[in-house]
C-alpha cells in the first residue's frame, strides 16, 4: 500500500511538474526583448503592412492572457501551434528533428554510459595505481574541455577521413537502404564521439565517487574475507550498491537526450532539435520554443518518474 | 578465450565501422555525375515567396522562378522572362513583351498570364498573406494580360525604379498557387511548396531538406539557354570552418561565402579564390532622433564629424577584414555601379582634427580624461548585435582611439532581436540608445538603401532614428522619377546630404569571397556573392575541366 501511496504521488508530482513547467515557458520567452516580427520583417521591402499582417497572423495582437488561454487551449487538443518562421505545424519541425537528433545523442550517450561506468569501476577498484590516475585525468580532462573545442579538434584531425558536416551526403539521390545508412553512420561518428568523450569524463568520475564509497563498507570487507573473486565482489556487492547515483545520472542524461546537443549540432552542422531550439531563440519563435521545452520537460520528467520507480525497485529502505 | 573475444568484440565492431565509413567521404561523392556541390553559411528558410526571407531563399527563386528583367554583368537590366519591354501614359503603364512557347516544369504553359496573375494577388492580399511582396507591387493598380505574350502592368503614378522592383519579382505558376489561396489568400502563406517545385527556371528544385540541402537539376524544359552543369546542390553548415574543411576535403566543389580567416589557407591548398567588392557595409551609428531627451549633444554635427575623423577605417579593413573590404563612405556602396555618388570620400583618420574640432565645440576634458557634455560625461554603451561576427573586433579598434579623444565607449552585445528592440525603444520612441554598430546589405537599385533613414521608417526599417522632412522629400522626388539619369541626380544630393547628417558612419564595405576547386570553371562570383539574385550567371556557366 505504501508502495503505492509512492508512486502515484510521484506521478502527481509530475504532472504539477509539466504544468508548471508549460505556463514558465509560455512566460519566459515573452519576457524576453525583440519579437519575431521585428527580425522576420527585416528584409527588403517590408512594410509597416507585413509588421502588422505577422503581428496578427501570429497573434500577437492579442493581450498576453489571451495568448496564454489559446496556448492552454491549443495544447489540451495537441496542437503545438504553427511556427512562426517557417509557418509550418510545430509538432512536424519538431518531430523532424527529433528524429534526426536520436540515433546521435543516443549512440553518444550510450558510450558514455558503457566507457565510463566501465572506466569508474576500474578506478575506483584499483585505487592508488598508475591504472587510476590515468583514468581519472583522461575523465577531468574530457570533462572540463568545452564541447565546441573538442568537436573542432575532431573535425581537423579527421577531415578528410570523416565528413565534417551534415547528417548524411546530401548530394546522393535515392540512396539504396545500405548505402544510406553507411552514409548515416560516416557522418554520425564525430558528432557521437564528441558527446560521448565529454559525458564519459562525468560518469567515470561519478561511478568511481559511488564505487569508493561502497568499496569501503565493512559488507565488501567480509566478502573479500570470505575469499570471493574481486570481479564477484566488484558486480554482486559493490556495484549494486552504488547504483543508486548511477540511476539518477543516466535517467537525467536519457531525459536530456530530446534536447539534443546545442553545442555539438552547431559544430557538426547537424539537423537536431538543439539546433532548431538555438534558431527558434534567436527568432523568437515562441511556438517552436514551447513546443520543444514541453518535450524536453515531458522527457525529463518521465525519465525522473522511471528512475524514481527504480529506486523503489533497487532501494527498500524507501518502502519502510 | 570466448570471453576475451567479447571483450574485444567492441573495439573490432568500432575499427569496422571506421574503416567502412572512412572510405565514404568526400572522394567518392566528387564523381556524382557532374553535381556540383556548394557549401554555404546561410540557407534556405522556406520555398514559399510569401514566408520566406533569407537571401539564398530569394538567390533560389532566381533560378527556379521566371522574373521578367535580370541584371547583367554591368548591372544593367537585361531581357529574362521580358524579352523587351516600354513604358507609355506618361509612365503610368509599362508593357512587356514576354518569352514565347515557355512552359513550367510539369508541362504546362508559361505564358504573361501567370504573371499578371501573380501580381493581381500580390496586389489584393497586400494587407496579409501577400505582405512579403507588398513592396515589390506598391503602386501598381493592376495587371493585365491581353494574350499569352505580353504583360500590361498600370500604376497610379509614374514609379522610378519598375524594373528595380520587377528584377526581384518572382512568376509563380497559375495552376498550381489558385489552388491554394483559401480564405482571403491566408492559404498562400501555408503552402509549403515542397521540392520537386513546379517551376521555370535553367534548374529544377528537386530535393529540399531544412538546414541541411537544396538539389537542383537541369531542368530540360528551360526556354532560355541551358546550364552547362547537370545540377548543383547547396548544402547549409552551421559551422564556417567545418564548411572549409569540407571543401578542403573535396566532400564540396565550391563555397559560397569565405570566412575572411580562410582566404589564406584556401589559396594555399590550391582553390580558386575570387574576391571581389561586396554590398555589404558595416556602420556605426549615431541616434540622430531629432526629440533624443539623453546626450543631445549626439545631434551636433561637430560632434559626428568628429567621431568620423576618429575612425581608423584602413585598420578596420586590415585587422578585422584582414584586407577583405574597403572602406566604405557613404549609404549606397560603390559596388552599385552608376548609382554611388563618386564624389564622396572617405573621412581621413585624424585624431588630432577630431580633437580640435571636440575642443572648438566646447567639450572640455574632465576626469580620466573623458570629455564632458553639458556637464555629463561623454561616455556611450554601444549596441552591437551578436550576429555580426565582425563587430566585436571593428569594436575594439574604434574604442581605443575614441579613448584618445576624450570619448568613452562601452560595448553592449545583444542578439539583433533585442538590439533592434532596445533600439528603437517602447512605442518607437528611440529614446533607449545612444550609439550602435551593425550592418546593411544594399541592393542594386538605391530604393531600398534610402528609404531606411526616412522618417516612414520608424518601427521599421529606421535602426538609426533619423527623421528629416527635406530628406523625405528627396527620397519621395526620387521614387517618382522615371527618367534613370535625372533620378540618379537625386540620389547623389540624398547620399551627399546623408554624409553631412551622419546618421550613418561608414566603416567598411566587406567583400565578397567565394572559393571553388580548380577542376571547375565558369562559378561566377558577383558582389552579391554566386548565388545571387541579381542574375543566373554563376550556376548556368559553371562547367567541369
Amino acid at each position: 500500500m505504501r508502495g503505492i501511496d509512492y508512486v502515484l504521488k510521484r506521478i502527481g508530482f509530475a504532472v504539477v511538474t509539466i504544468f508548471v513547467a508549460v505556463t514558465i515557458n509560455f512566460v519566459l520567452f515573452r519576457l524576453a526583448p525583440g519579437s519575431a516580427v521585428t527580425n522576420l520583417s527585416r528584409v527588403p521591402h517590408a512594410t509597416q503592412q507585413l509588421r502588422h499582417a505577422l503581428e496578427v497572423q501570429f497573434g500577437l495582437d492579442k493581450s498576453k492572457g489571451e495568448q496564454y488561454v489559446i496556448y492552454l487551449k491549443q495544447l489540451l487538443h495537441g496542437n503545438l501551434g504553427v511556427s512562426f518562421e517557417y509557418e509550418q505545424p510545430v509538432s512536424k519541425e519538431l518531430r523532424i528533428a527529433l528524429i534526426n537528433t536520436l540515433p546521435m545523442v543516443t549512440l553518444g550517450t550510450l558510450f558514455s554510459i558503457l566507457i565510463g561506468t566501465l572506466t569508474g569501476v576500474i578506478a575506483a577498484w584499483r585505487r592508488g595505481t598508475p591504472v587510476e590516475a590515468l583514468t581519472v585525468s583522461s575523465a577531468l580532462g574530457f570533462y572540463s574541455m568545452p564541447t565546441q573545442w573538442l568537436g573542432l579538434m575532431l573535425i581537423i584531425i579527421f577531415s578528410g577521413v570523416l565528413p565534417t558536416g551534415g547528417m548524411t551526403n546530401e548530394f546522393l539521390l535515392n540512396p539504396g537502404f545500405w548505402q544510406h545508412l553507411k552514409d548515416l553512420a560516416s557522418h554520425i561518428v564525430l558528432p557521437s564521439l564528441t558527446l560521448g568523450l565529454v559525458l564519459y569524463g562525468e560518469y567515470t568520475l561519478i561511478v568511481r565517487s559511488a564505487m569508493l564509497e561502497t568499496l569501503g563498507e565493512d559488507y565488501i570487507l567480509t566478502a573479500r574475507a570470505k575469499g570471493l573473486k574481486p570481479w564477484t565482489i566488484v558486480r554482486k556487492h559493490a556495484l549494486r550498491n552504488a547504483m543508486l547515483p548511477i540511476t539518477t545520472l543516466v535517467a537525467l542524461s536519457l531525459g536530456y537526450i530530446v534536447a539534443g546537443a546545442i553545442l555539438i549540432e552547431i559544430v557538426f552542422s547537424w539537423p537536431g532539435i538543439g539546433r532548431a531550439v538555438y534558431e527558434a531563440v534567436l527568432q523568437r519563435d515562441y511556438p517552436m520554443l514551447q513546443g520543444a521545452f514541453l518535450l524536453l520537460t515531458i522527457s525529463v520528467v518521465i525519465c525522473n518518474l522511471i528512475a524514481d520507480l527504480l529506486y523503489f525497485k533497487l532501494d527498500p529502505r524507501i518502502t519502510e | 578465450m570466448r570471453k576475451r573475444w567479447l571483450a574485444a568484440a567492441p573495439l573490432i565492431i568500432a575499427a569496422l565501422i571506421f574503416a567502412t565509413t572512412a572510405t565514404g567521404s568526400g572522394k567518392k561523392a566528387a564523381a556524382s555525375g557532374g553535381t556540383f556541390r556548394v557549401g554555404t553559411a546561410s540557407g534556405i528558410d522556406s520555398l514559399n515567396p510569401f514566408v520566406a526571407f533569407n537571401q539564398d531563399a530569394y538567390s533560389t527563386f532566381e533560378y527556379i522562378y521566371p522574373v521578367l528583367v535580370q541584371y547583367n554583368s554591368h548591372l544593367k537590366f537585361a531581357p529574362f522572362f521580358a524579352r523587351s519591354w516600354h513604358s507609355s501614359n506618361h509612365g503610368k503603364t509599362w508593357t512587356f513583351k514576354t518569352q514565347p512557347h515557355a512552359k513550367w516544369s510539369d508541362g504546362k504553359p508559361l505564358t504573361a498570364a501567370d504573371a499578371a496573375w501573380t501580381i493581381n494577388i500580390a496586389i489584393k492580399y497586400e494587407g496579409g498573406a501577400t505582405a512579403n511582396l507588398a513592396g515589390l507591387v506598391a503602386h501598381i493598380t493592376k495587371a493585365s494580360a491581353p494574350n499569352a505574350t505580353t504583360l500590361v502592368v498600370h500604376y497610379k503614378q509614374a514609379a522610378g525604379n519598375v524594373l528595380g522592383q520587377f528584377q526581384q519579382f518572382f512568376i509563380l505558376p497559375k495552376h498550381i498557387w489558385a489552388q491554394h489561396l483559401g480564405h482571403k489568400g491566408a492559404g498562400l502563406k501555408r503552402f509549403a511548396n515542397g521540392a520537386p517545385v513546379v517551376g521555370s527556371g535553367p534548374f529544377n528544385l528537386v530535393k529540399y531538406t531544412p538546414k541541411s540541402i537544396a538539389l537542383f537539376q537541369r531542368n530540360s524544359s528551360y526556354w532560355g539557354v541551358k546550364p552547362k552543369v547537370q545540377g548543383f546542390g547547396l548544402q547549409q553548415f552551421s559551422n564556417d570552418d567545418a564548411m572549409v574543411q569540407a571543401l578542403k576535403a573535396h566532400q564540396l566543389d565550391a563555397l559560397e561565402t569565405v570566412p575572411a580567416t580562410a582566404i589564406k589557407t584556401l589559396r594555399n591548398s590550391g582553390f580558386a579564390v575570387s574576391d571581389v567588392p561586396g554590398l555589404d557595409q558595416t556602420d556605426f551609428i549615431i541616434n540622430s532622433n531629432p526629440k533624443k531627451k539623453k546626450h543631445r549633444e549626439l545631434l551636433n554635427l561637430k560632434v559626428k564629424e568628429a567621431f568620423d575623423h576618429a575612425i581608423d577605417r584602413k585598420k578596420i579593413d586590415s585587422v578585422t577584414f584582414l584586407g577583405a573590404a574597403q572602406p566604405a563612405n557613404s549609404i549606397i556602396p560603390a559596388t552599385t555601379g552608376s548609382w554611388h555618388n563618386p564624389h564622396l570620400k572617405t573621412v581621413s583618420f585624424n585624431l588630432d582634427l577630431a580633437n580640435k574640432i571636440l575642443d572648438k565645440a566646447g567639450f572640455k576634458r574632465g576626469s580620466g580624461g573623458i570629455r564632458l557634455a553639458h556637464g555629463k560625461k561623454m561616455s556611450y554603451n554601444v549596441i552591437t548585435p551578436t550576429d555580426v561576427q565582425s563587430i566585436p573586433r571593428t569594436f575594439q579598434i574604434i574604442q581605443t582611439d575614441f579613448k584618445k579623444i576624450g570619448v568613452q565607449l562601452n560595448q553592449k552585445a545583444l542578439d539583433s532581436s533585442t538590439a533592434f528592440s532596445v533600439m528603437s525603444g517602447p512605442n518607437n520612441t528611440y529614446q533607449g540608445f545612444d550609439l550602435a554598430m551593425w550592418d546593411w546589405t544594399a541592393l542594386i537599385d538605391p530604393d531600398f538603401m534610402l528609404s531606411v533613414v526616412t522618417c516612414d521608417q520608424y518601427g521599421g526599417w529606421s535602426d538609426s532614428g533619423y527623421c528629416n522632412k527635406k530628406y523625405d522629400r528627396m527620397y519621395s522626388k526620387q521614387q517618382l522619377t522615371p527618367n534613370q539619369t535625372k533620378r540618379r541626380q537625386i540620389v547623389w544630393q540624398m547620399q551627399a546630404y546623408l554624409y553631412k547628417q551622419r546618421p550613418y558612419l561608414w566603416l567598411a564595405n566587406d567583400d565578397s569571397v567565394s572559393a571553388v576547386s580548380k577542376s571547375w570553371v565558369g562559378f561566377k562570383n558577383t558582389a552579391q556573392g554566386p548565388f545571387n539574385e541579381l542574375n543566373i550567371q554563376g550556376l548556368t556557366q559553371v562547367h567541369q575541366k
